[in-house]
């Protein structure tokens, strides 16, 4: 008998298959599991002809049998449904769309990739370096004698005697010197370890942002430029973007680089923010491109750092930086 | 560095600006100003009373019932202090006022006596700690006028960030020379309040006895035993000091800029030190032995106690002063205590020195600790100023305690100073700023610096570099910034000029991090930031000073590092949590840097979807992690393949902890070797509520330089339609789907299309612990259709491969 459903099975499975509008699946229904006239009904009312023995196995084949085969009818009416543009229920509309997680970029990165996508047109490439490096590169490279008190402005964390984790992105401004010849025009966004504990402005590791630039005929008037057609792009095309003499071992001029920013008020007005400072920077020294071998009475350049965390905390209104580190879902999920 | 904002204007007369003007031009010149504090705050109703009559309160011993004359007539008020002076100045308070710290005063009653304000002492107008008596005002003043501007305490103090360059902004004179319009030429020493008694006018014409090695004067001797580490020593001895507090001008000029008063010989040190720059330290002559200034290295094992009350061992790396047997100060850190001036001191030598800023730099350092003096010592102090600073002290010594300037001033010098010469061609500034600048434009911005020019080497310029200058600008550089600076650094044009594009390629790692962030947030999972310092138990990489344990290694891995921020989540209530991160690996290699290997991670715990109406609230299982694997391994490592982790090698150690065998995978590149891991989180592993669902998580290795992206080349579609089949595989208990879906692949032939797992049945009805695979098999041919005898000879092939391989076969 359970050879006998088997085959009453397929052939019913092929039946629904075949079926080509609901009516002739309600017919298909019909014939094998109406109550009364269904050939797969009538197997099951001969159950109880059975031996006592083969009862148990028989009856469960047979309720498969019947699942499988409303599953299979259901299945067929929603397609010959969906082919036809209806039959079910009327679609409720005013239902939430059916919505899938949505994943965020960290507000860090978005600024980064800002950044970069900036620089990208104005022909830069990305560079990288360790984030484990030694005094050469970190200090002594950049023109920062390790016995100046230039030195101290960052509070290094050591591995070993001569071997620390970078206190800046600029000992990528080296390695990439080394290795390439001018004309150079790097961006080297990366992460850079200070010691400071965590507070609503500082933490021990956060995202800089190196950039570079060296070739023949570099001069301020490029570096200022070409930092304020950044700035400009970044903040809008009303900022405005002042240049403060500074000092950093490794440029000479050096400068700070604030904008003011004109943000638009609630009643349309627009207002201007006050001054903001966001990058230190400064024509390269030449002794720094001297320490890489480049000839530094032919070759001028620029460079620039500035902290992707901080314009994220100004761009988003935050308070407080640990913000950025707790990770917290509900946090995350706002930066969609 | 505190100033204040008068005492500024006082040593640059002609400095017209306002507090504010002064702070944006600080700014403007390379020394912002990061606070300004109004010293005259709160005393805004304070005005000059005059005490026209005092007498005894008739009800209270203590009290003085006064009559006062303020800025609107005259009013009873009842004092505390017993010793009111008839017809003189005080500091008053009338009713109505409110004093610094918001007390109000108002009209009282005190014991049967009508007061209608209040004479004030110094602490209760925050000007001093004393409180003892009321402000006696010296002098003729305007009665009712206010009182902070009467007596000149109408100040500002600012604190003025430093760069590390530029010691000589350490000093009011070095500020005041950025804001004079002359500059340097601006800047003119006032005399000091009564410093013009002919003792204390001597002091700034005397004499002066020199040497190379040693001098002596008036029974001092100073010898120098290091001149490469203390290029000059200058030394007056006074005679007959009266050691006590400072007067009224001098402790305010004092606290204005943020110093402590002590004493006047101290502070006279101090005051000449805040307006020059040039750190002075006064001896109790009486305690150098044989009034012997000796400067020389410590000798082994000795040690001193110094002014701080600490003793010091010090060693011979450090140079000290000593005097005839021992040594009585740390060179150009600080002073020793037994040499100290104090209240019974006499005699004193004052010594103004120059000591070499490495030298005193490396000693502060091993000492750990740093001073006012050791500060400007390392940043550079003016060698040309030296004298100046050293008569001015001593002058001021004079002034405000008495006593006669013994002998001539002694003045050890083994290398006298002179201008270092710096040479500047105008074709260079061009070069570097872009802007042409004639030899008189520059020569004409860079005088009121202090540099003169000195002559010409062809085109080339030389100037003569100013003492408070000659540490920072030696090159022809240095000139250069100074050019720009006083230029202006926005008066520079701000023109984009063409660009050659770099040699340096776009770093292939940034691209592929780039291509995993956009994968992993259209997967619906959010970049978080950790931090790459972690606990003992999470790296082998350890740091020499770390903040705290908790930060003292750099981690191994990224995922464990995660999996607290999950915690973290879910400590605040948040189940649903999907998170990635792109981050640094440390690795411990021997003699060496560390290796650092590029990671992504992931973690997933929760809802699979966001709970709504329809389904998705299942939640995230093993499964949902090997896809983010496959999806990280397939960018990253191209032919990457998912293993099961059945226990034992292949997770790196410490890995292996975080999964249970059979419930984790491992990543697998082409090559064969393990680039990543992940699976369902041991329970131990991640410290989660017990209403948490599973963790799950992984991590991949990123090649530190991945191979570009190859082209996808596009297949052409298929021209004839393809035929499937449906196969139920009934899989008996420890019988692997892998397996069977491998043998449908391995069996299928050139026909065999595609494979696809559509459904997994466990039901009652199953042999116990067996489960029914359903296998959609898909075939096709190219150029023509297949007919129903090849597909059915094809899946029959599948069938018996399946079967031959894993005894698995399909359910009838």
């Amino acid at each position: 008998m359970i050879d006998e459903l088997r085959q009453l099975e397929r052939e019913a499975l092929e039946a629904i298959r075949a079926a080509e509008n609901p009516d002739e699946l309600e017919r298909v229904r019909v014939r094998y599991v109406g109550r009364r006239e269904g050939l797969v009904s009538g197997l099951l009312r001969r159950l109880g002809t059975l031996d006592a023995a083969e009862r148990p196995a028989a009856g469960a084949a047979a309720n498969r049998a019947k699942k499988a085969l409303a599953a299979a009818l259901e299945e067929r009416l929603g397609e010959l449904a969906a082919a036809d543009g209806g039959g079910g229920p009327d679609p409720d509309l005013t239902l939430p769309p059916r919505r899938k997680w949505r994943g965020t970029v960290h507000p860090v990165s978005q600024v980064i990739d800002d950044i970069w996508a900036i620089f990208r047109s104005l022909g830069f490439t990305r560079a990288r370096g360790p984030e484990v490096d030694n005094e050469w590169y970190n200090f002594v490279a950049l023109n920062t004698p390790l016995d100046h008190p230039a030195a101290d402005e960052q509070d290094t964390l050591y591995l070993s005697p001569g071997l620390l984790l970078r206190s800046h992105t600029s000992p990528v401004q080296i390695r990439t010197m080394e290795v390439h010849q001018p004309p150079i025009r790097i961006l080297a966004p990366g992460m850079v370890y200070r010691r400071d504990t965590y507070d609503a402005t500082h933490t021990p590791a956060f995202a800089q942002i190196e950039g570079l630039v060296v070739d023949e005929g570099v001069t301020f008037v490029d570096f200022k430029a070409t930092l304020a057609e950044f700035a400009r792009r970044f903040w809008g095309p009303g900022t405005q973007v002042r240049f403060r003499p500074s000092f950093f071992p490794f440029t000479e001029p050096s400068a700070e680089v604030d904008v003011k920013r004109v943000i638009v008020r609630e009643d349309g007005r627009e207002e201007g923010t006050d001054w903001i400072e966001i990058m230190g920077a400064g024509m390269v020294d030449p002794a720094v491109l001297e320490n890489v071998g480049y000839d530094s009475e032919r070759y001028t350049g620029w460079a620039f750092g500035m902290g992707p965390a901080r314009v994220a905390l100004l761009r988003h209104g935050v308070r407080d930086l640990r913000l950025f580190y707790e990770n917290d879902m509900r946090f995350l999920g706002q930066f969609a | 560095m505190k100033v204040s904002f008068r005492w500024l204007c006082d040593v640059a007369p002609g400095i017209e600006l306002t507090p504010e003007e002064a702070m944006a031009r600080l700014a403007l010149r390379g020394a912002p100003v990061e606070e300004a504090e109004d010293l005259s705050a709160g005393l805004e109703d304070v005005v000059i009373g005059r005490v026209l009559e005092a007498r005894p309160h008739p009800n209270a011993d203590r009290l003085t019932l006064c009559r006062v004359e303020g800025a609107e007539g005259e009013v009873p008020v009842v004092c505390g202090a017993p010793d009111v002076r008839e017809g003189a100045f005080y500091p008053f308070a009338p009713v109505g006022a409110v004093l610094p710290g918001g007390f109000r005063i108002g009209k009282r009653k005190i014991r049967g006596e009508y007061s209608q304000g209040m004479l004030c002492s110094e602490s209760e107008l925050s000007l001093g700690e004393d409180h003892a008596g009321i402000m006696l005002l010296d002098g003729e003043y305007e009665v009712g006028a206010a009182f902070a501007e009467a007596i000149g305490l109408k100040d500002w103090r600012f604190d003025v960030e430093v760069t590390p360059n530029r010691g000589d902004l350490l000093s009011h004179v070095g500020i005041a020379r950025e804001l004079h319009p002359e500059g340097h030429a601006g800047i003119v020493l006032p005399d000091f309040p009564g410093g013009d008694g002919t003792a204390a006018a001597a002091a700034l014409v005397t004499g002066v006895v020199r040497g190379s090695a040693e001098s002596r004067s008036a029974g001092a001797r100073i010898a120098i035993e290091d001149p490469d580490l203390c290029q000059r020593y200058l030394g007056a001895v006074i005679r007959g000091v009266s050691v006590g507090p400072s007067p009224r001008w001098l402790a305010k000029r004092l606290r204005a800029a943020g110093a402590r008063p002590i004493n006047n010989v101290v502070d006279a040190t101090n005051y000449v030190m805040l307006e020059l720059g040039q750190p002075l330290h006064a001896f109790d002559l009486d305690r150098l032995q044989d009034a012997t200034i000796v400067v020389g290295r410590a000798r082994p094992g000795e040690s001193l106690v110094t002014l701080d009350g600490e003793t010091r061992p010090v060693t011979p790396e450090m140079l000290m002063i000593r005097d005839a047997h021992r040594p009585v100060a740390i060179a150009g850190v600080m002073g020793g205590r037994d040499s100290e001036v104090s209240g019974g001191t006499a005699d004193i030598l004052l010594e103004c020195a120059l000591f070499e800023p490495k030298q005193v730099r490396a000693t502060r350092r091993a000492l750990g600790m740093s001073t006012d003096a050791s500060y400007r010592f390392e940043r550079g102090v003016d060698p040309a100023a030296m004298e100046t600073a050293v008569r001015r002290a001593a002058a001021l010594i004079l002034a405000t305690a008495g006593g006669r300037l013994d002998g001539e001033i002694i003045d050890t010098c083994p290398e006298p100073w002179e201008a270092p010469r710096v040479t500047l061609r105008p074709s260079r500034v061009a070069h570097l700023l872009g802007v042409d600048f004639t030899a008189g434009e520059i020569a004409g911005l860079l005088a009121p610096l202090g540099y003169t020019l000195a002559g010409r080497v062809g085109d080339a310029l030389e100037f003569l570099v100013p003492g408070h200058r000659s540490q920072d600008t030696l090159r022809e550089v240095d000139l250069i910034e100074e050019v720009a600076r006083t230029h202006g650094y926005d008066a520079f044009p701000q023109e984009l000029s063409p660009f050659r594009p770099g040699t340096v390629p776009d770093h292939p790692l940034f691209q592929l991090e780039d291509r995993l962030r956009a994968l992993l947030v259209a997967d619906g999972i959010s970049e978080a930031q950790t931090p790459a310092l972690g606990p003992a138990s999470d790296g082998d990489v350890e740091l020499l000073n770390p903040m705290s344990a908790e930060e003292s290694r750099l981690r191994r891995d990224r995922l464990p590092g995660l999996l607290r921020h999950v915690e973290r989540n879910m400590a605040r209530g948040v189940r649903d949590v999907r998170l990635f991160e792109l981050g640094t690996a440390f690795a411990p290699v021997p003699d060496a840097a560390p290796a650092e290997s590029a990671r992504v991670a992931a973690v997933l715990t929760g809802r699979r979807a966001p709970l709504q109406w329809s389904a998705g609230g299942e939640p995230f299982d093993v499964y949902d992690i090997a896809r983010v694997l496959e999806l990280v391994g397939a960018e990253a490592f191209p032919g990457a393949r998912l293993e099961v982790w059945e226990g034992g090698d292949g997770l790196p150690q410490g890995v292996a902890a975080l999964f249970a065998p059979g419930r984790a995978y491992v990543l697998r590149a082409a090559e064969g070797g393990v680039v990543g891991w992940g699976g369902e989180v041991a329970a131990g592993a991640v410290d989660v509520p017990p209403w948490a669902g599973a963790v799950v998580g992984g991590e991949v290795l990123l090649p530190d330089l991945p191979a570009p992206k190859p082209a996808v080349t596009a297949s052409e579609l298929p021209g004839h339609p393809a035929s499937q089949r449906d196969v139920a595989f009934l899989l008996p208990a420890g019988t692997r789907a892998g397996d069977v879906l491998r043998s449908c692949r391995a069996g299928g032939g050139p026909l065999l299309e595609g494979v696809e797992a559509f459904d997994l049945y466990v039901g009652d009805d199953l042999p116990p612990g067996a489960r029914s695979l359903a296998v959609r098999l898909r075939f096709r041919a190219r150029g023509r259709t297949l007919t129903d005898r090849e597909v059915d000879k094809a899946c029959r092939r599948v069938l018996r491969k399946v079967k031959e391989v894993t005894g698995v076969e399909p359910r009838s």
